[in-house]
């Protein structure tokens, strides 16, 4: 009954076009413009319904105190004035600042293994297979597998103090920087591929010449890359940007469920786990709405340009 | 000749940047696999090495504790339920919008990829409140829209760009042939659209597949709950072993795995033509 | 005119919202058996819930039970919702303590009833407010919990300390810390993330400094963090990393699993943990041995402490019917028959759980040194402190050790926290 929504629409407008293709123009717009609704009715319902009404009800719970499971009053702007001089809040969006500012490596590194990948080094088809299979574990997943390989005696330290690191294998997990920059390098480790895969994908698009012009001339080749190659490749780093503009905070967030939980004291807590911690574990659903309101501002500004750019690339004609 | 020798120097290094990186990827997965086959005992002397003997214990023992062809289930229907969902209502929109003379259709395309901005997680609770007064909490059809809803932007964004790119003059043709606009979409179009309908596809069933925050505050504790959910709910028990975790989580990820490593080559392909030129 | 046809979307959009909803309710209640859904996070594992579920259908032909079975670090999640929107469950589970008061008001009080139901059980106070069973109690629980601190009799010989006589005082323990460290073992397996420190190391300090009285008003939120009494139990679990007793990664994984884990694969020489539920007696036992396991109460710091000497025992899951259940009859009989007999001798059985049912046959229960041993402990309970402190208190708790342990933090910082903690706390601000 559920996949009734857009079959809903359908049957409707199946029969509309089929009858008059002979137009008096004005009705024929008309009913242009009737048809275009019901099609695009589904997909406002669901984006209402699970996006845009949950948003609404998040900001009403803002503006509420509410105590433990009782009754729940207004209470103004007190809980975003309180953010202000919340220590932990301040320290999350503070964090949230350092994980955005590690999106050049998100963007770079698989870009440069795509090109590498692009080469046609022997094997590049096995590579290119490959680089995709951590994207398919689910996060959840990850985090509980990198618990065990991140651990003080683990595979990673076992392989530095094996290589003479020795210095170098340090407890990942408890620095202050350390557990930080440790969670954002797992995280990059499960999306990498989707950025190879993504970027390979625009690769497809660029002229064999044009590419082996840039390839073969051993010296200058960086240069060539950053004058040929990624200018035509705009619009695949452009869409890839968006994607972990967008995701980089909520694909870390099963990530802190389970390696973390935010420690050591308040070393990887980020808004999305502060919005979790508050309104689960301590009840307070007016406080956590507006952490959670704050993340959706915060998240909203640091894609506006990616949205802008999604909105003039669908909606452009070709030149 | 010297040129020659550099470049085959770095093709050699090349090569071994490919396999360290490829060795990053799937080491982890090696180490959860040999992990699982290892017995309680025998992680603990050595966690690292390979084991001693191997043992099929901890899949019986997952397997056990969890009814795996209901979890199969539960996750198969929503997650093809929602991908399916997700991609035909991203269709109809990215029709409407680049190829309908339809006013108010930019106004609609903005306010869905804004949605994009919305994280699940700074909506959970009301999301999950709303989900209760539709009466869908505990249902397939509450997981399954819900998961439409949350792949819409990223569809309708590429499948608007790809159609964009659709001369309408093409559009044009069909019309004069008589064809009504559903044809033009699922016939002309669609097909057109094929390896961006692939790429969405592989990318909506991979995050449908793993999610947990969605199917665990929709779905609870009830029968309709998810594998992911099921498994979390393994190493969430106290007397776990990581032996056993790990064989639980091999599990989880084994049907992504498969339907990846199957559909490989159509998937590359696909994502490859996919990003529209 | 663009404004209108908008209103024409939505309004679409409301009815085939509408018509989704009429589809989705499937309320089935014809005249066969009621259907009872019970939340559970499964405490004692998926076979003792199996055996529940078969044997209570069975004496109970006109009941089916429905579980719904959530992880326990995510149940406040799930709960959470069911709570605010006043629907879902039949029966469902809290914690023993603080954590069920909070949600009282989702239970159906059980007035003069509770001790009718409760008859067989050592204690059921943890289920009534303010631990007092002449206030409302809101469930039953069957199970019987609180912290131990186990050995490995193998690691002390090897140290060259005295199996059969594990440290008894604060001064003995570290010692014996230096023996174990001088040895290459780690002395105390510890975890520091998430609720444990707070449920699990906190109660067992404080006993050496609270009383009765106290641990009242620390449930009451009326005990300062700065009073003096709780400031040297925070000074006190500060000493136990910063002596370095503990393995070092303690402030960046959680003591389930990985820190039980440290125990459990014989590299430490203690490991504090629980009775029930998991990672006692039973589970060490299996990975030991039996006679390698040795357990003992934590050190006293004050022997003479009017509680130093006590168990700090707390009943374990309490499991109520809600308040918006429309089956509170058949929620009742099922809460009845768990604290039962037939049910406390299947938590012996397969949850290996200390069952509070005193009429559990006697030669059911296990035959482990350790078990034997927990009993004489549980003979002279007291409070349990951890359950005691609100979600944002035992948060601050964890925390705050973690930086302290790893020297981003004084101890006179900690207390400030835990104040605010405390202050924070929607329950506990309110009775101020």
């Amino acid at each position: 009954m559920t996949i009734s929504t857009a079959p809903v629409a359908e049957p409707a407008a199946a029969d509309a076009p089929t009858a008059p293709a002979r137009p008096p123009r004005r009705p024929a717009h008309a009913r242009e413009w009737w048809l275009g609704a019901a099609l695009v009715l589904p997909a406002l319902v669901l984006a209402l319904l699970f996006k845009v009404v949950p948003l609404v009800r998040g900001v009403i719970t803002s503006f509420e105190s509410s105590s433990g499971f009782g009754g729940s009053e207004f209470a103004g702007a007190d809980n975003y004035t309180r953010m202000f001089d919340d220590p932990m809040v301040l320290t999350s969006f503070r964090n949230a600042l350092l994980v955005v500012a590690t999106l050049p490596v998100w963007i770079v590194v698989p870009l440069v293994l795509a090109l590498l990948i692009h080469q046609r080094a022997p094997g590049w088809k096995f590579f290119r297979a490959v680089y995709f299979v951590p994207y398919t574990i689910a996060p959840i997943v990850v985090g509980i597998m990198f618990r065990q390989i991140l651990s003080p005696d683990g595979p990673v330290n076992a392989l530095l103090r094996g290589v003479g690191l020795e210095p170098l294998a340090i407890e990942w997990l408890n620095g202050r920087n350390s557990a930080l920059f440790s969670l954002v390098a797992v995280a990059l480790w499960s999306f990498f591929g989707l950025g190879v895969m993504t970027y390979l994908a625009g690769l497809a698009t660029i002229p064999e010449e044009t590419l082996e012009a840039a390839y073969l001339d051993g010296a200058g080749f960086f240069r060539r890359l950053w004058s040929v190659v990624v200018p035509m490749l705009r619009p695949t780093v452009a869409y890839w940007s968006v994607l972990c503009a967008s995701g980089v905070l909520i694909w870390l967030f099963p990530l802190i469920y389970a390696l973390t939980q935010g420690g050591p004291g308040d070393a990887t807590m980020l808004p999305e786990y502060l919005v979790f911690l508050t309104t689960f574990q301590f009840l307070d659903r007016g406080y956590g709405s507006a952490i959670g309101i704050a993340l959706f501002v915060f998240v909203a500004l640091l894609s506006i340009f990616s949205v802008r750019h999604m909105f003039t690339e669908g909606t452009r004609k070709p030149r | 000749m010297n040129a020659r020798h550099s470049a085959r120097i770095g093709r050699y290094l090349l090569t071994f940047a490919l396999v360290v990186v490829a060795v990053a990827a799937v080491y982890p997965l090696l180490f959860t696999v040999v992990s699982s086959l290892k017995t309680q005992s025998g992680f603990a002397n050595d966690p690292l090495g390979l084991p001693a003997g191997i043992t099929l214990d901890n899949y019986l023992e997952a397997f056990r504790r969890m009814d795996m062809p209901r979890l199969l289930l539960n996750s198969l229907i929503t997650t093809l339920g929602g991908l399916v969902l997700s991609v035909l209502a991203a269709l109809l929109v990215a029709y409407a919008v680049t190829k309908l003379r339809f006013r108010g259709g930019k106004v609609v395309f903005l306010l869905i990829i804004v949605t994009l901005t919305i994280p699940s997680q700074a909506i959970i609770y009301p999301l999950y409140q709303t989900v209760l007064d539709l009466g869908m909490s505990g249902e397939y059809q509450g997981l399954i829209l819900a998961y439409a809803a949350f792949g819409l932007p990223l569809g309708t964004y590429q499948l608007a760009g790809y159609f964009q790119q659709v001369p309408d003059e093409l559009i044009e043709a069909a019309r004069v042939d008589g064809a009504g606009h559903l044809t033009i979409l699922f016939r002309l179009l669609a097909p057109i659209a094929t390896p961006a309908l692939a790429a969405l596809a592989i990318f909506n069933f991979v995050w449908m597949w793993n999610d947990l925050l969605l199917p665990l505050v929709i779905m609870g504790g009830s029968d309709s709950k998810t594998l992911m959910v099921g498994v979390s709910l393994l190493s969430g028990q106290y007397d776990v072993s990581v032996p056993l975790v790990s064989a639980g989580l091999i599990v989880a990820l084994l049907p992504v795995l498969v339907i990846y490593l199957v559909f490989q080559r159509q998937l590359v392909a696909g994502a490859l033509a996919g990003s529209g030129k | 005119m663009f404004r209108r046809r908008l209103a024409g979307v939505l309004a679409a959009g409301v009815a085939t919202a509408a018509l989704l909803t009429g589809c989705g309710g499937d309320d089935a209640t014809a005249d066969g058996p009621v259907t009872l859904k019970v939340l559970t996070w499964e405490p004692g594992g998926t076979e003792y819930w199996k055996q529940v579920k078969t044997t209570f259908e069975a004496g109970h032909p006109d009941i089916k039970l429905e579980m719904q079975s959530v992880p326990f670090d995510k149940y406040p999640e799930v709960q959470g919702p069911y709570i605010t929107s006043q629907s879902g469950p039949d029966v469902m589970a809290n914690n023993a303590g603080l954590e069920l008061f909070d949600r009282r008001n989702a239970y159906v009080p059980l007035g003069a009833k509770a001790a009718e139901i409760n008859k067989d059980l050592v204690t059921y106070s943890g289920a009534c407010e303010g631990f007092d069973t002449s206030k409302p109690c809101y469930g039953v629980p069957f199970s019987y919990q609180g912290n131990v601190l186990y050995y490995n009799k193998a690691v002390l010989t090897a140290a060259g300390l005295d199996p059969e006589k594990p440290p008894a005082t604060w001064d003995e323990f570290g010692a014996a810390c230096e023996a174990v460290k001088k040895s290459g073992k780690t002395c105390l397996a510890l975890g520091l993330s998430g609720t444990f420190p707070a449920y699990w190391d906190f109660p067992e300090i404080a006993r050496n400094y609270l009383t009765e009285e106290d641990v009242r008003a620390l449930l009451a939120g009326k005990l300062s963090w700065k009073d003096p009494k709780l400031v040297a139990v925070l000074e006190k679990l500060a000493e136990i990393t910063t002596k370095g007793w503990t393995n070092k990664n303690a402030p960046s994984i959680t003591m389930l699993p990985d820190g039980a884990d440290i125990f459990q694969r014989g590299d430490a020489a203690f490991a504090g943990t629980i009775i029930s539920d998991a990672v006692n007696w039973e589970a060490f036992g299996k990975a030991l041995g039996d006679d390698k396991l040795g357990v003992t109460r934590w050190p006293a710091i004050d022997p003479a402490a009017p509680l130093a000497q006590k168990f700090s025992g707390i009943e374990g899951a309490v499991y109520g019917v809600t308040q918006w259940s429309k089956k509170k009859e058949a929620g009742l009989e099922f809460i009845t028959w768990l604290a039962g007999k037939e049910n406390g001798e299947l938590w012996v059985k397969h949850a290996k759980g200390q069952p509070l049912n005193k009429n559990v046959d006697k030669a059911l229960l296990p035959s482990s040194p350790a078990f034997l041993k927990i009993q004489e402990f549980v003979a002279a309970p007291t409070l349990h402190a951890g359950v005691m402190l609100s979600g944002p208190e035992a948060d601050a708790l964890a925390r705050g050790w973690q930086q302290v342990t790893l020297g981003q933090l004084t101890v006179d910082k900690w207390a400030d926290q835990m104040q605010q903690a405390l202050e924070r706390s929607p329950t506990k601000k309110q009775t101020k």
